[in-house]
């Protein structure tokens, strides 16, 4: 695969960096990232990922664009309104990017789909607002030995991990069990910044282009935790959890479960 | 004694258990919060009886939602 | 001067900085470690940042040389 000059101009600034270089950008150019949820978080992580020329990029989300989305999902626009959120994000990121693939999934993830839409991908991103899918995502991508980043969003705070196998904690070793809907507040009852998606979401990215690069450290085995108001990072070690019902030393999750679903998710 | 709390010095009494620390703390949904100390998870339903000791690090981990639904509310599933 | 082999050559003088180094390290990538490539570039922002950012990244630059006719020509040893 020999790059056009086009493509030299485009991704310049990756090939300059040494730890990116031709080969880098090549493996950015062949991987594949499914990102789950075209929200807050999976609108800026889908347009860096475009950016990046990420070869394929999966997208799962069945909701509509709606006007009070438009605050902090920076991949829709006010024209957008009503569209379905996974072909309004498609068409931004190939509008940013013709080189990529954009396979635009509309749907829900759930236990009979979570495993096929993961199969094909590299790096799967949870960009989901709710208890159930984050444990959905996470237990799925343990059975499928599937690296993800997790991550959440509320109000000015936000925080991300990422799972590789056989490195570090999943998310339900920390977690344990989705709490019962309504117990904690999600973002639509408790609001949150616009730009913190932008953070967050972001991060996630970096995660995905580091995965595939193969370079640096990755945030296995910890939780990074970002405080606006204080202007607050933290990075919190995590143990692993040898009692971890889906990564443990004896598991009793053996395939994907669907939970109730938080009540909070109502509209 | 004193404790390192999320990244911070407390000054606390001797014997303070995790769910008196949850309290002073002021931890928001204290059920369903993660603790680790020293690194160790402590499992949850045993906050009370589990007593800290000087010079311990403590983590309290909270659940995050936030990005997009990305899932079927379920009971929409049973309706449709 | 010694005669130097070339194994590979590359025309940057149709881009402009910074693809100009972008260009000429794509084609560096290709060649096997201590061979040698022959850059021609133009005169002016090339001629100062080509060799610079090939030394920068450990690369040897062997020969600069004035082709008269506003190119030059930069011989570079790919480093192991």
């Amino acid at each position: 695969m020999a790059f056009t000059n086009e493509q030299l101009e485009r991704y310049s600034r990756h090939i300059i960096l040494s730890e990116v270089g031709v080969k880098g950008q090549k493996k950015l150019m062949n991987g594949k990232v499914l990102i789950i949820g075209a929200g807050g978080l999976g609108a800026p992580c889908a347009l860096y990922l475009a950016a990046a020329g990420v070869g394929t990029i999966g997208i799962v989300d069945a909701d509509a664009v709606d006007l009070s989305n438009l605050q902090r999902q920076v991949i829709h626009t006010t024209a957008d309104i009503g569209k379905a959120k996974v072909l309004s994000a498609k068409e931004s990121m190939e509008a940013i990017n013709p080189d990529v693939t954009v396979r635009a999934y509309r749907e829900f993830v759930c236990a009979e789909n979570i495993l096929d839409l993961i199969a094909d991908y590299d790096f799967i991103i949870d960009g989901t607002d709710n208890f159930p899918a984050k444990f959905l995502i996470n237990d799925a991508c343990v059975l499928a030995g599937k690296p993800f980043s997790h991550a959440g969003i509320i109000r000015f705070k936000g925080q991300l991990m990422t799972y590789v196998p056989g490195q570090g904690p999943c998310y339900r070793c920390v977690f344990g069990a989705p709490p019962p809907p309504e117990a904690v507040p999600t973002c639509k009852q408790a609001g949150v910044i616009g730009a913190m998606g932008g953070v967050i979401g972001s991060l996630q990215a970096m995660e995905a282009v580091k995965f595939l690069i193969g370079k640096g450290e990755l945030l296995t085995g910890f939780l990074l935790t970002y405080d606006a108001l204080n202007m607050e990072f933290r990075k919190i070690k995590l143990p692993k959890n040898p009692g971890c019902a889906v990564c443990g030393a004896h598991p009793s999750i053996s395939a994907p479960v669907d939970y109730e679903q938080a009540g909070c998710a109502w509209k | 004694m004193q404790i390192t709390v999320a990244g911070n010095r407390r000054e606390v009494k001797e014997g303070l258990t995790v769910a008196e620390l949850i309290a002073l703390e002021k931890v928001e949904t204290p059920e369903y919060v993660t603790v680790s100390v020293n690194d160790a998870f402590v499992q949850s339903g045993t906050f009370a009886q589990t007593v800290l000791l000087d010079g311990d690090t403590v983590e309290f981990l909270y659940f995050m939602g936030g990005g997009e639904k990305g899932r079927r509310i379920w009971l929409s599933q049973m309706n449709s | 001067m010694a005669e130097i082999r070339i194994d590979a050559a590359v025309d940057i003088t149709d881009v402009v900085c910074p693809v100009t180094f972008v260009k000429a390290k794509v084609a560096l990538e290709e060649l096997d470690d201590r061979q040698i490539l022959s850059i021609r570039l133009k005169d002016g922002e090339p001629v100062q940042n080509v060799p610079r950012s090939m030394k920068e990244e450990g690369h040897q630059v062997l020969r600069l040389t004035d082709n008269g006719d506003g190119t030059f020509t930069l011989l570079v040893r790919k480093a192991e």
